[in-house]
C-alpha cells in the first residue's frame, strides 16, 4: 500500500468514503481496517462461531463497499456498517432458529404476567462441559451469559457496552424506537445479573 | 428529576449513575439505601465486565478476501463524469445553457410526438407525395444517364459490335477468359498454407 497511516488518521469516515467513491482502493482498505474488528467482534458474539462470524463479516463488508454510492454521509458510517452486520446476524439466527429463549420472557410482553408466562428459569439451559469450563472465568461467564440472551437483547447490550454506542445510535442501527432500546438493555442487564448471580455467591 | 419519597432507583436512574449523571437527591438516596447501592454496584460490575471482554479480530488476510469481491469504480470514468458535471454547473450561465438545451430537447421531442398523433392524415399525404417525387427523380436520373451514355465516343464501337454476332461471341469469350484467369491468380494468392508451423516452446 502506497499511503502512510498518519495521512488516513486525520480523515473522518465520511472523507474516506468520498475517496473510496472516487475509485481509490486504499480508501476501501482503510474503511475495512477501521471496522473489521468491531464488526467481527459483534458478529462473533452474536453467532458464537468464529468461522461463521468471519463469513458474515465478509458478507457485511462486501455488501457495504459495493453499495458505497448509496451511503448517505449525514449518517454515521459506523451506524451504517453495524446495521448491515447486525441484519446479517439476525437473519442468520432466524434461519437457524437458535435456542435464544429470554430469561425475562418475550421482549414484546406488555404486562408482568405476560413476561412471567413467557419467562425461562435460570438453569433450564443445558450446559455442556465446555460451557462449564468457559464459565469458570468471569469473562467466559459473561460471554456465555450474553450468548444465552435473545438476539435483539444481545445486539443492544453489545452495541451499548462493548462498542460504547449511545442509545440514539443503537436505535438507528437496529431500527427500533429509543424507548424499546432502553427497555431491551435494561432487560438484558437484568438477565445477565441473574445469570451471573452464582459467581457472587 | 426529583425523587418521589419512598421510591428506589429505576433502571434509568441506574443508567444515570453508571454514566455519572445521577441527580443529587437520588445520589443521597443511594448513599442511604443498601438495596439500591448493591443493585447499582452489581450493574457496574456487569457493565465493566462486558466492556473488558477481549478484543477479537478476524483471521489474517480478511481485507484481501473482502477486496477480492468488491467492484471498485473506474477512476477515469468518475473523473470524466465529475469534470462534465463541474463544467455544466460551473457558472450560472453554463447551468442555464444546459437547462435550456435539455428543455429544448425534451420540448421538441414531446412536440413532435404530439404533432404526429394529431396530424396523422397530413403525415400520410406527405408520405404519398414523397413517394411520387422519389419515383420521378429516379426516372429522370435513369433517362439522363442513358442519354449521357449514348453521347460517349466509344458507344458507336460497342453498338457496331452488337450488330455482328460473330464479333460479339469472340469479344465475350475473350472477356470471360480474362475474368477466369484473374480469379485463378487471386485464389492462388489467397490460399492458406497447408503445412504445420512449429511453435517455439511447445
Amino acid at each position: 500500500m502506497a499511503s502512510s497511516r498518519p495521512e488516513w488518521d486525520g480523515l473522518s469516515d465520511q472523507q474516506v468514503v468520498l475517496l473510496a467513491r472516487s475509485g481509490k482502493e486504499t480508501a476501501y482498505r482503510e474503511l475495512i481496517r477501521r471496522y473489521e474488528r468491531p464488526v467481527f467482534a459483534l458478529l462473533f458474539r452474536m453467532v458464537r462461531d468464529r468461522e461463521l462470524a468471519e463469513d458474515l463479516a465478509q458478507e457485511t463488508f462486501v455488501k457495504a463497499l459495493n453499495a458505497i454510492e448509496s451511503y448517505r454521509p449525514e449518517f454515521k458510517f459506523s451506524s451504517w456498517i453495524f446495521k448491515i452486520g447486525n441484519n446479517a446476524a439476525i437473519d442468520h439466527l432466524r434461519r437457524r432458529e437458535l435456542d435464544t429463549l429470554s430469561l425475562d420472557g418475550s421482549p414484546h410482553a406488555e404486562t408482568p404476567e405476560a413476561m412471567q408466562a413467557t419467562a425461562l428459569q435460570i438453569g433450564a439451559r443445558q450446559e455442556s462441559p465446555l460451557d462449564t469450563v468457559e464459565a469458570k472465568e468471569l469473562g467466559g461467564a459473561i460471554e456465555a451469559a450474553i450468548g444465552s440472551l435473545r438476539p435483539e437483547y444481545r445486539s443492544c447490550i453489545l452495541l451499548r457496552h462493548v462498542e460504547g454506542r449511545p442509545y440514539e445510535e443503537i436505535a438507528e442501527i437496529l431500527n427500533l424506537p429509543l424507548g424499546t432500546v432502553k427497555t431491551y438493555i435494561h432487560r438484558a442487564r437484568n438477565e445477565l445479573r441473574q445469570a451471573l448471580a452464582h459467581l457472587k455467591e | 428529576m426529583t425523587r418521589p419519597p419512598g421510591t428506589h432507583l429505576s433502571p434509568e436512574e441506574i443508567d444515570s449513575w453508571l454514566s455519572g449523571t445521577l441527580a443529587q437527591d437520588w445520589q443521597q438516596h443511594l448513599d442511604q439505601c443498601q438495596a439500591c447501592l448493591e443493585r447499582a454496584r452489581t450493574e457496574r460490575e456487569i457493565v465493566d465486565g462486558i466492556a473488558a471482554l477481549p478484543l477479537i479480530s478476524p483471521a489474517a488476510g480478511f481485507s484481501d478476501r473482502v477486496m477480492a469481491a468488491v467492484a471498485i469504480p473506474d477512476p477515469f470514468a468518475i473523473r470524466s463524469l465529475q469534470a462534465t458535471q463541474r463544467r455544466l454547473f460551473a457558472t450560472r450561465k453554463s447551468m442555464a445553457l444546459a437547462a435550456s438545451l435539455t428543455l429544448l430537447l425534451l420540448g421538441s421531442m414531446a412536440g413532435s410526438i404530439a404533432w404526429s398523433l394529431t396530424h396523422q392524415e397530413t403525415l400520410a399525404n406527405i408520405g404519398t407525395w414523397l413517394q411520387s417525387q422519389g419515383g420521378q427523380v429516379a426516372w429522370l436520373s435513369l433517362r439522363g444517364l442513358a442519354s449521357n451514355l449514348i453521347e460517349q465516343p466509344w458507344y458507336g464501337g460497342i453498338r457496331s459490335l452488337l450488330d455482328n454476332p460473330m464479333q460479339l461471341a469472340l469479344g465475350s469469350a475473350l472477356a470471360s477468359s480474362v475474368y477466369l484467369g484473374g480469379l485463378l491468380i487471386l485464389r492462388r494468392l489467397l490460399a492458406l498454407p497447408t503445412q504445420q508451423v512449429a511453435h517455439a516452446g511447445m
